[in-house]
This record gives C-alpha cells, structure tokens and sequence, in this order.
C-alpha cells in the first residue's frame, strides 16, 4: 500500500512566506511575553505553592475566589481542573518581602493552611472547634488508633479499607459510603462520634522555596542550552556546519515557537512542560536529519540538478515517511492529551503544538536555512563525511 | 538455517528471556515516581554556619579557662566573625605568652597578635570540614528517623556531592506529611536548665527587676504555645543536663495518665542533675527543646537519674518526641527549600489517565502499521514491544523510578522507534519499485536506512546526555529513559527487525508483504 506516489510539490518556493509567517509568530509571542501577560511561570519556576483539591460538592471558580477573597492571596490562579466543578487547582504566590527570604517556604505553607481553613465549610470548622477529626484527612495509622477501642481485631483493617476508598474515590462524601465499606456498627458510632466528614480533601500540595525556584530555572536553561550545543557538534560533525547550523536554528525557533504559542494560553510552565520542550526537540531533530541524510545521498546522484531542486526532491521523496511518521507522534500524544488526565494535560497540550510545529519546520525551515545558508557563503555543495 | 542467523537467535532469545525476567512482573519490579506513586518530596539546606558557629563558641569557652589557668590577662573573648575569634586587653608583656598558648594548643586556628589582643581564624579546611560533617551527619539523623517513623524504601541522598550542603528526602506512600516534616526538622537539642525568674507575660516584665537587662549568666527562653508552657523565662545560660546525657528515653504516663515521655540520665549526668535538683528545691526546672520551654516543674524534692517530660502531649507528639530524642540531635538545624506531597488518589488518577493513553496510542499504531505495511507491520511491531520491554528491564535493573517526565521519554522513544521502521519500510518500497529483487530490496533498505537512523538516535542521545548531566529531578528521569530506550532501538529496530525478515523471506519469494 502505498500512501503517495512521489509527489513535486516546490516546497522552496514558500520558504520567504514561511520564514515571515515564522518570525510573526515568534515576535507575537516574545512581545506578549515581555509587554503582555506573558508566559505564566508556575511554582516550579517562579516559588509559590499549588494546591489540588477535591470537594465533596461541586462549586465554581466564582465561588472558590469568593471564599477566599479575605485572604490576601497575592498573585493567585484559581482553575478548574475537572469538568464535574468538584476538583480545583489553586496557585498561591507571596507578594516579595524584603528580608524575609529565609522564612518564605513557611510563610507559603502557613498561606496555603489558611487557604484550606477558609475553603473548609462553617459546620468543619465547628467541628473542628469540638476537637473532632477530618475523616478525610486523617492518616491511616491515627485511623486505626481512633478505632482501636471499638473494634480492637479490625481497626487496622478498617482504616486501610478506609483509606483505599479515599484513594480511589478521593474524598468521602457521606458515611453512608464508609458504612458500605463492612464497618460493624461499634467501629461506625466511633467514627460519627469522633470524626467529621471534611467538605474538600487536599490531592496534592507543592511548596518551592524561592530559592529553589531560581535554582530550577536556571537549571533548565542551562540543561537545554548544553544539549543544543552537543547537538550542533554533532551534526557539524556528521555533516556540514551548514547542516549544524540549520538545525540549531529550526530546534531554537522550535523552543521559541513553542513557547509564543503556550504564552497565550491560560497554562502555567512548569518542569514537565519543559520536558515537552525538550521531547519536541527530540523529535524535531530526528525529523530533520532524517531530511539531511537523504539530502546527503542526493547530492551524490544529482550531481549536475541545482541545490534547490535537490532539497525539493529530498523532501518530497521522504514525504510519503514524515506524514507516517508525524502523524503516529500526533495521534500518540492527542491520546495523552485527551485521555492522559489533568496533571499531565499542559505536558500533552505542549507536545500537540510541538507535533504539528515540528513537523512545520524541518520542512519548511531547515532545508531553507541550508539553502540561503549556501547561497550567502557560496560554499560548494560537496556531500558531507558519510 | 543459516549459520550466522543462528547466533543472531540465540542473542535475540537470550535477551528477550532476560528482559523478562529482570522486568515482570511489572508491577513489584518497576518503582513508581512519587508523582505517580503519591508521597512525599522534600529538599532542606543545612544550616552549616550553626555546626561552625557551635564549635567556635565552645573553643571561646575553652580558650577562656586557659587563659585564667595561665593567669595571662584579658578582658574579653568574642567573635566577631562566624569563624573568629577575638581576644581583648591583652597585657603586652604576656602577648608572648599568649602566642605560645594559641601555638600549642589551638592549632586549627590561625592567630595574629596586635597591640593588647589576639585574632584567631579557623583555617579554611577546618570550618569546610565542619560543614561537611554537619551534612553527613544530619543524613545520617534524618536516617534513622524516617527507618524508626517506619516509611519503606525512603531515599535521603546529599545533593551535588561532596560540599553540597542539600538533602533531598523522598518518602513514597507517607500520607502525613506535617508529622514527617515535624520530626525530620526537630533540631532535639534538649535541655534541663534552671529557672532564674518567670514565667512572665512578656520580656519586659520579665527583665525589669533586671534593670531590662539579660544578666551575665541567664538567658531567656520562650514557652512553648502548643505545650501550655507559655510566657517568658529566664533561664541559667549552661543547662544542667542536655540531650547528650540520656541513657534511655520511652514514652510513658504521668500520674494523670497523660502521655509523657520518660527518662534516665547517664552517671555523669544523674549526679550533676541531682546536685542541682537538690540544691534548688521548690524552685523551677525547665525543661528546653529547640530552645522552646516545654515544661517548667516545681523541684520538689532531690532528683536522682530518672524523671520525665510532661507537657499535654498527645500519644502521637510523645511517641514522636521519643523517637527524635533517640536519634539523636542534628548537628545543625534545617531549612526547608521545596516540599511536595502528592495524595494516592492523584497519583493513581495520573496511572489511569497514563495508562489509558498509553494504550489508546499504542493500539492506534498497531492498526495503522498493519494496516498500511500489513505483515511488514507485525515486523514493526514486535520490534516496538522488544522495545518497550528492554525499557521497562533497564528501569527495574537500575532500580530507576518511573515519573511522569520519563513516560514522556518513553512516547519519544516509540515516535522514534516507529519512524525508524517506516523509514526502512518505504525505503524497501522504494527498492522494490525500481525493480530489484525482495531480499536485495530489504538488504539496500536497511542498509540506505542505517545512517539516518543512526544519526538521528546519536543526535538524541548526545542531547539526552547533556540534560542528564545538568538537569533536576524530572527532566534526569526524562533523560534517563530515553537513552535507555535510544540504544534499545538501535537494536530492536535494526537488528531484530532485520533478523526477523532474514527468517521469513527465503530467497525465492517474488513477493513480500509491505
């Protein structure tokens, strides 16, 4: 079977309109970055504290801010994260104090405990006031001690059976739910004696230290500034510097592009989207390697053919395998991205764009940059070391 | 079969059996990421400057009564600087004196005399010394907390190596991370001190029969708040006892039948504390933890070795409190830079989710590749589960943690695993279209195929290598995988790709499924 007879498209022909339409896209994007809202740094990169949380009743965004609106959060984000209104991400972010440095990752926690407390229903903290406890937030090992004195054999038992409910369903809504778990009644009278069923259960909580947060970033920039570098020798290497250079500008416009598109959405960066960055890379790179070998056979056969007519049939032979090839990589990650889940879904929506983006500029930006490259230095077209 | 495919089996068969074996099953052999398992992260600095600042306060001590042994003059020792000393009014005729004294017996300082006093530096490589210990044995504290809390498989490494001063504590499945974090950071220097005056409401109060000044040889200390021991105290500067002399901690009850915690000095200890018991009767003895009074009793009467600690504990905080004081103190205190605790129920949604995707993306391939290179296609595909298997072997070899970045190191992978087998496919095509025969097709398209394949994983993996290197947490898992599943595809790819066509097409086909 085959998907494409060898087709002629001029793919050089559009390489001025693609570079413009490039270089629009990624000063859009820089200038949104520096001027307009810019790319939103997430805890990892910028300190602060993200909360996930789950209530046992659905609510909204509007709701949630309004609870919340006699702290004095800072600069915060409150997102939903499931559709059914019952799960939210909360993202707390100190205004900067001067001098205290040494004590903000407390200051974030203690801002994070008053966030939970104000979010807490009027009849938990009540119950919270008589000294009775989170069902939804107690441990295991305090679970079994709390029902120890009722069910002396089970409570161990009891409390991981507990537990497991809670994993699985993350937060306990009534205790006609624990009820069906196989409690026997003594172990049950416990429980709504002592214990009150909290109206939200934290998921997750991440706290980064400001300190930290610079560490990471710079980190990361660094990471991926050596992993380019490696990349050009390499390619220079195998290649031409030509071939180096071309693909070190395709991967950064690639990093940039990325980057101009995920600034104008409403998402965070954070370390795993900067791992969606680097796998773009990865992919994209492969994508324009796999174009230069074939070039580099080409120049071999089509010794009299200009360089442009070279590159063309190049991309055109090798058409049939990018749109194979690329289109597995979309359809592999639109499955992460729409079935993948909420923590990972910024990681999925980054390799997305990264999918359509990189296949974009392997063909439209690489060969090109070769292309020019050769016409500014007039350097012969000789095939690399092979 | 031919000779040379004979041994290509018997490699393929061998590492395929030990993939299984290192690998299944998947579930006890794989370690989970704390992103996916649920637990908690936390990364400290040690305070190293308390470790240096603990050992010049105790060499000022110690240079003070050498110099009274001595009878060599001086009005004052200070230190000005973390890591100096300075001694005052030196009497000019002694400065001699004094240099030999430093000379001998202060060796891992530098001195230099001047008119009436004497500077002291520690030498460099003694304070990094110091620092260094302090690291190793704050691990070391922290060590033996988490094993006693009971957490398994916790993971509590130095971060940067040798001078980091970093910890990175990793505790999967801990689903209370205040009390961990309590009992990790408790620096548990206790102390048994005398109290001078107090409790008061505040310091003011405290300090005017005082004239507002703290006297030479008091301090003061603040009450607890979640001990009920609140208020002011002034307290004799040296304790009588410290954490240092305990024998034996437990937890215990006091008379009321409230949690408490017991103990018993050691000799030296128990006749320092009864001395001191006996000759304060009725007044306050306070009992000082992190420099925050936990309780201050009356002494009612001479106190041998054994006693305990009350002060409104709950079970849990007493049993903790046992459990700090039998590890012993830290070195230096603790500070804490990041913290993320993730709850088993994210993190087995994060499975479900990843898991679900996995397979979508994963059966759509398999239709696609069968469907468009039909049995060509199932070549493909079991190069893919070799793959995916040597992934999954090398991860549990090496005892690697699975985290989000690394599933997103293991897509790359299979992008590049399928692309290596459609660029083979469409090359044979492409042979076969210009008329060469099935086994020269197959031969010219893994060999045409090679080098773009080869450069295009060399290329990752030297990218791979230097995020490694420099990169944190997630991104080195990322890395991690992906050189590991790179070099498996140059293999299952290539190699048992080629072995399993070498197998199946004898040299007489006319045709082949592609």
């Amino acid at each position: 079977m085959q998907l494409f007879k060898t087709p002629h498209i001029d793919f050089m022909k559009y390489k001025f309109v693609a570079l413009a339409f490039s270089l629009a896209v990624i000063l859009a994007g820089i200038l949104n970055m520096t001027l307009g809202r810019g790319l939103k740094m997430g805890v990892d990169f910028r300190g602060g504290t993200l909360l996930r949380v789950v209530f046992a009743q659905p609510t909204s965004v509007s709701e949630v801010r309004q609870a919340l609106r006699d702290i004095n959060l800072g600069d915060a984000s409150i997102q939903e994260i499931e559709k059914g209104g019952r799960e939210f991400q909360i993202r707390t972010q100190l205004p900067k104090a001067e001098g205290e440095a040494d004590r903000e990752l407390e200051a974030h926690e203690i801002m994070a405990n008053r966030v939970i407390e104000a979010l807490s229903s009027e009849e938990n903290k009540i119950d919270l006031r008589k000294g009775l406890k989170d069902l939804n937030a107690l441990d295991e090992n305090s679970l079994a001690f709390l029902l120890e004195p009722a069910a002396p054999e089970d409570a161990a038992a009891y409390a991981a059976s507990i537990v497991q409910f809670r994993k699985d369903n993350g937060i306990v809504r009534d205790f006609a739910e624990v009820e069906k778990l196989g409690l026997k009644a003594e172990a049950m009278a416990t429980l709504r004696q002592k214990t009150y069923l909290g109206s939200l259960s934290v998921l997750s909580r991440e706290t980064v230290g400001p300190q930290v947060g610079a560490d990471l970033r710079k980190k990361a920039t660094m990471a991926t500034i050596w992993a380019l570098v490696g990349m050009l020798v390499y390619i220079a290497l195998r290649f031409k510097i030509a071939y180096g250079v071309s693909a070190i500008l395709t991967l950064t416009h690639d990093v940039f592009f990325c980057l101009a598109v995920y600034s104008f959405t409403s998402r965070e960066l954070n370390l795993p989207v900067v791992a969606a960055v680097l796998t773009i890379v990865g992919y994209s790179i492969n994508d324009t390697i796999v174009i230069f070998d074939r070039v580099r056979e080409n120049l071999k056969v089509m010794r009299r053919s200009p360089f442009a007519d070279i590159l063309n049939a190049s991309l055109n032979q090798m058409l049939g395998r990018s749109v194979i090839t690329n289109g597995t990589v979309f359809l592999t990650v639109l499955a992460l991205f729409l079935f993948g889940g909420q923590v990972i879904n910024d990681f999925a929506f980054m390799m997305v764009v990264g999918a359509i983006e990189g296949t974009y500029s392997t063909i439209y930006l690489s060969c090109p940059v070769v292309l020019l490259w050769q016409k500014l230095f007039k350097t012969q077209k000789s095939p690399g070391k092979k | 079969m031919k000779k040379g495919l004979r041994w290509k089996v018997v490699l393929v068969a061998a590492v395929v059996i030990l993939g299984v074996i290192v690998s299944l099953p998947l579930k006890d052999k794989i370690h989970l990421g704390l992103d996916l398992k649920g637990g908690i992260h936390l990364v400290m600095q040690v305070v190293t400057d308390d470790a240096v600042n603990i050992e010049t306060s105790q060499e000022i001590l110690r240079l003070q009564e050498q110099l009274k042994k001595k009878d060599l003059t001086f009005t004052s020792v200070t230190n000005p600087r973390l890591d100096q000393i300075l001694v005052q009014g030196l009497n000019p005729d002694q400065e001699g004196k004094v240099k030999d004294l430093l000379d001998d017996s202060f060796r891992e300082w530098d001195a230099t005399m001047g008119p009436g006093r004497a500077t002291l530096t520690m030498q460099a490589q003694v304070s990094q010394y110091l620092r260094d210990q302090a690291v190793n044995q704050a691990v070391e504290t922290i060590r033996n907390r988490v094993d006693q809390f009971g957490v398994s498989e916790p993971t509590i490494q130095r971060q940067g190596g040798i001078g980091g001063e970093r910890i990175i504590v990793e505790l999967p499945g801990v689903d209370n991370p205040d009390r961990v974090k309590n009992i990790i950071k408790t620096t548990a220097l206790l102390e048994w001190t005398l109290v001078i005056a107090g409790p008061s409401p505040d310091e003011a109060t405290l300090l005017s029969p005082y004239g507002g000044q703290v006297p030479e040889d008091g301090r003061v200390a603040k009450g607890d708040p979640k001990r009920r021991a609140e208020g002011y105290y002034l307290v004799k500067k040296v304790p009588t006892v410290t954490g240092k002399d305990l024998r034996v901690v437990r937890r215990s009850v006091d008379e009321w039948n409230n949690p408490a915690v017991a103990f018993s000095l050691n000799p030296d200890g128990a006749r320092r504390f009864e001395t001191a018991t006996g000759e304060n009767i009725n007044k306050l003895m306070a009992i000082i933890l992190d420099g925050k009074v936990q309780s201050a009793p009356v002494i009612n009467s001479r106190i041998q070795g054994d006693g305990i600690i009350q002060g409104t504990f709950t079970i849990e905080e007493a049993e903790d409190l046992v459990l700090i004081l039998k590890s012993g103190a830290l070195p230096a205190s603790i500070k804490y830079l990041e913290e993320r605790t993730i709850g088993p129920s994210l993190g087995a949604d994060s499975i479900k989710a990843g898991f679900l995707a996995s397979v979508v993306a994963l059966a759509m391939i398999v239709v696609f590749m069968i469907f468009y290179y039909r049995l060509s296609g199932v070549n493909a595909i079991v190069a893919l589960v070799l793959n995916t298997l040597l992934i999954m072997a090398c991860l549990a070899y090496f005892k690697a943690n699975l985290t989000l970045p690394g599933i997103a190191g293991i897509i790359l992978t299979i992008g590049m695993a399928v692309d290596a087998n459609v660029l083979i496919f469409e090359r044979i095509k492409e042979e076969l279209a210009l008329g060469k025969s099935v086994l020269a097709s197959i031969a010219t398209g893994f060999k045409r195929a090679f080098s773009a394949i080869f450069d295009s994983n060399l290329t990752t993996i030297i990218s791979a290598v230097f995020l490694f290197q420099f990169g944190t947490g997630p991104i080195k898992g990322y890395a991690v995988t992906l050189i590991i599943g790179l070099v498996a595809n140059m293999f299952t790819a290539v190699f048992v790709s080629r072995l399993i066509f070498d197998l199946t097409i004898s040299g007489r086909s006319r045709q082949m499924s592609i």
